[in-house]
């Protein structure tokens, strides 16, 4: 009894102090509820699915602008680079499988593809931060770091959107699906296999880093940059190496994004707008650096996009829930969970 | 000694009138050199290459840039905010101006407008836009600011691309031209006279007090309340402004392709296309990207001929030159100007 009151206190405390982020969790949930009652079940693990891929998007850019001050526009080519490499080592090995059937091998041959993608994603992460944004950070006035930051990265967003079209060309390149066996069958409804794979592969990278920021060495070191630069260099952490690291994880899993959803969106220069849009809309809603708030705020917004697209029809996707955030961006202008970030 | 001296005089006569022109060319935001330039554009026309139809085509792409460039500038460069929904506003006002022209059966509405009183309403309601912009972005900063514009670009870019008994969807419009039937030249002059009057009225805006104003909420917003700056009524005004302009220049750009749609017009990337003109032109100074966008179009047009089979080269050396310029020159070619004005005059007074 006296456990009950004081978690109805906690409850009422929490909702008291965080009224804006209570009401969209609640009107979330009421909206989940609803899609699921008109248009069944299925829309809300389709909302899931792709809410575990936006929570991995946002993740990314929630860490980059939270550790490093870069407010990343070109998150999206991460996503595009994904999608390519994991086509192009995908379906060669697919192409083998089909002359020389192994079922084994079939199982984890979408593997190949994504790490591969994954491991071009760190790759790339490394390079640009020590190519680009080290140079820029060196040369940076103080106050001006942020605005330079994401014009540099709009640049990047332009040189490689149109380099991919200029190298491998504007053909949209996508498979039916990895795995392609029958659907599974989940409380009554049919979902694919490669949804199911979808999400758990966001889960457990997302999982992943959280154990990784939480409970590494290396990992409390990025937190600490996050919290207070110069005094986690005082404490003998080395930005030159946090940097490129916190750069590379995020870039490795937007490209691991990218991999995972190419039987959705199909390997294309400019594929990585929409993705990047909708991350952009998480780190916004949540807060910007908010790497807990993205994770929940990729479900949200998976919720309301399934939602317009249930009930206002898919051609309004990019035009109902933009009204909606602004909206939100205008009662809490910096994001329902708050943002540590001060100008 | 008489004769020393009545050449003195006449010397400081000369100086005296050199002067009060120079102070009066100041006035209107114009130096010397820039007039010239001016001028020397305004007559490119009479040389032959000038006026093939093609060439004069490009001269009235670089005309808009330059229009556009000095527009996005005057928020980017002074109240410190990127407006990254610019395009997005710019293709409302080419919209409101071809839809008031429309005379076609496809569209619910046939209003019949002259695309000359058109695109003054096209700029008003890009103005209005623009003042709601400024007001969504109120409370907001940097980057926040920024991806708030950008996402009321998008909203407007769907809403455009979803009204399709007003603007036909993705299938776009083709509105009338401002002169049926004549060639180029006289729109080079109509889109140079209208990119003259934009720089003119933005410049004339910073050289008074407002202007002053502007650069302080700029640099420090803080600051600027405290010295009784009313940031309100300053950042909305410079919205407003600039995106009137922008839709204004929208107008003209939808009555002289004659052809918009939505991805062409109103996309992030055109967007970007202006930003990366203001930026390395130099940001706050209205005239960097005006005087970098002639050459920029010429540039990119010899390089899409010359390597049709490489489509997109162009958009890569537009990135990479924005890259290099925000990493090693951030402020752009008209900081690069004024710095050597300075290492001239420094080295003249020391001789």
């Amino acid at each position: 009894m006296e456990q009950k009151t004081s978690l109805a206190d906690a409850l009422r405390e929490t909702i008291s102090e965080n009224l804006a982020a209570t009401i969209i969790l609640v009107a979330t949930a009421v909206l989940a509820v609803w899609l699921g009652i008109s248009a069944g079940l299925s829309q809300v693990i389709i909302s899931l699915v792709t809410g575990g891929m936006w929570a991995l998007m946002a993740v990314g850019l929630a860490l980059v602008f939270g550790v490093m001050n870069v407010p990343h526009f070109a998150h999206g080519e991460s996503f595009m680079v994904g999608a390519f490499v994991a086509y192009f080592v995908f379906t060669p090995i697919r192409d083998y499988l089909a002359q020389n059937p192994n079922p084994a091998l079939t199982a984890v041959a979408p593997f190949a593809g994504m790490i591969a993608a994954a491991l071009a994603g760190a790759v790339l992460g490394v390079i640009l931060e020590r190519l680009l944004f080290y140079p820029l950070r060196i040369k940076s006035r103080a106050g001006e770091w942020v605005m330079n930051a994401f014009l540099l990265t709009v640049g990047i967003s332009f040189v490689m959107t149109n380099g991919a079209r200029l190298l491998i060309g504007a053909t949209f390149r996508g498979i039916p699906g990895y795995w392609l066996v029958p659907p599974l069958e989940i409380l009554g409804t049919r979902i694919a296999v490669d949804r199911v794979m979808a999400f758990a592969i966001a889960l457990v990278s997302i999982a992943a880093l959280w154990f990784f920021l939480g409970r590494t060495r290396t990992g409390r070191a990025i937190r600490a940059v996050s919290q207070d630069e110069v005094g986690a260099q005082m404490m003998g952490i080395n930005l030159n190496f946090i940097f490129p690291l916190t750069f590379s994880l995020a870039t490795a899993m937007a490209a691991l994004a990218g991999a995972s959803l190419l039987f959705m969106f199909q390997a294309y220069p400019t594929v990585g707008l929409t993705p990047l849009y909708f991350a952009w809309f998480v780190v916004m809603m949540a807060g910007l650096g908010n790497v807990a708030g993205a994770i929940v705020g990729g479900f949200i917004v998976a919720v309301f996009q399934t939602a317009t697209q249930q009930f206002a029809g898919i051609a309004w996707t990019d035009v109902i829930p933009t009204a909606l955030m602004i909206v939100i961006l205008l009662v809490v202008p910096f994001g329902i969970f708050g943002s540590e970030m001060e100008e | 000694m008489t004769s020393v001296e009545l050449e003195l005089r006449q010397r400081q006569a000369q100086a005296g009138i050199y002067g009060t022109i120079k102070a009066m060319l100041h006035r209107l935001g114009f130096t010397p050199l820039g007039l010239a330039l001016l001028v020397g554009v305004a007559v490119l026309p009479v040389v032959p290459y000038f006026r093939q139809e093609h060439i004069l085509r490009w001269l009235v792409a670089g005309a808009l840039l330059a229009g556009q460039a000095a527009a996005f500038d005057f928020t980017a460069g002074y109240i410190n905010v990127v407006n990254f929904g610019f395009a997005a506003i710019l293709g409302v006002g080419a919209y409101t101006s071809a839809i008031l022209a429309n005379e076609m059966p496809f569209l619910i509405v046939q209003p019949g407008i002259s695309p000359w009183i058109g695109i003054w309403i096209g700029g008003l309601v890009a103005g209005l836009l623009g003042l709601g912009l400024g007001w969504l972005t109120l409370r907001l900063r940097g980057i926040y600011a920024a991806v708030m514009a950008w996402f009321v670009g998008l909203a407007l870019l769907g809403l455009v691309r979803n009204l399709t008994p007003l603007t036909r969807g993705a299938l776009g419009l083709s509105p009338p031209t401002l002169l049926p039937g004549a060639g180029n030249l006289p729109y080079f002059y109509i889109i140079f006279g209208m990119m003259l009057v934009v720089y003119v009225v933005l410049r004339q805006v910073t050289l008074s007090h407002v202007g002053l104003a502007f650069k302080a909420i700029g640099q420090n917003i803080g600051a600027a309340k405290a010295s009784g700056i009313n940031p309100t009524y300053y950042r909305v005004l410079n919205f407003a402004l600039s995106c009137a302009f922008a839709g204004w220049l929208g107008g003209f750009y939808a009555h002289y392709y004659a052809s918009l749609t939505p991805a062409t017009l109103m996309h992030t990337s055109k967007t970007v296309e202006v930003l990366a003109i203001a930026y390395i032109g130099g940001r706050g100074s209205l005239w960097g990207g005006m005087v970098l966008a002639f050459p920029f179009v010429f540039f990119i047009q010899h390089l899409r001929s010359t390597f049709t089979d490489l489509p997109g080269l162009h958009l890569v050396i537009y990135g990479a030159l924005m890259i290099l310029v925000m990493i090693f020159y951030p402020d752009g070619l008209s900081g690069l100007w004024e710095a050597t004005l300075e290492k001239v005059r420094s080295a003249l007074s020391k001789s």
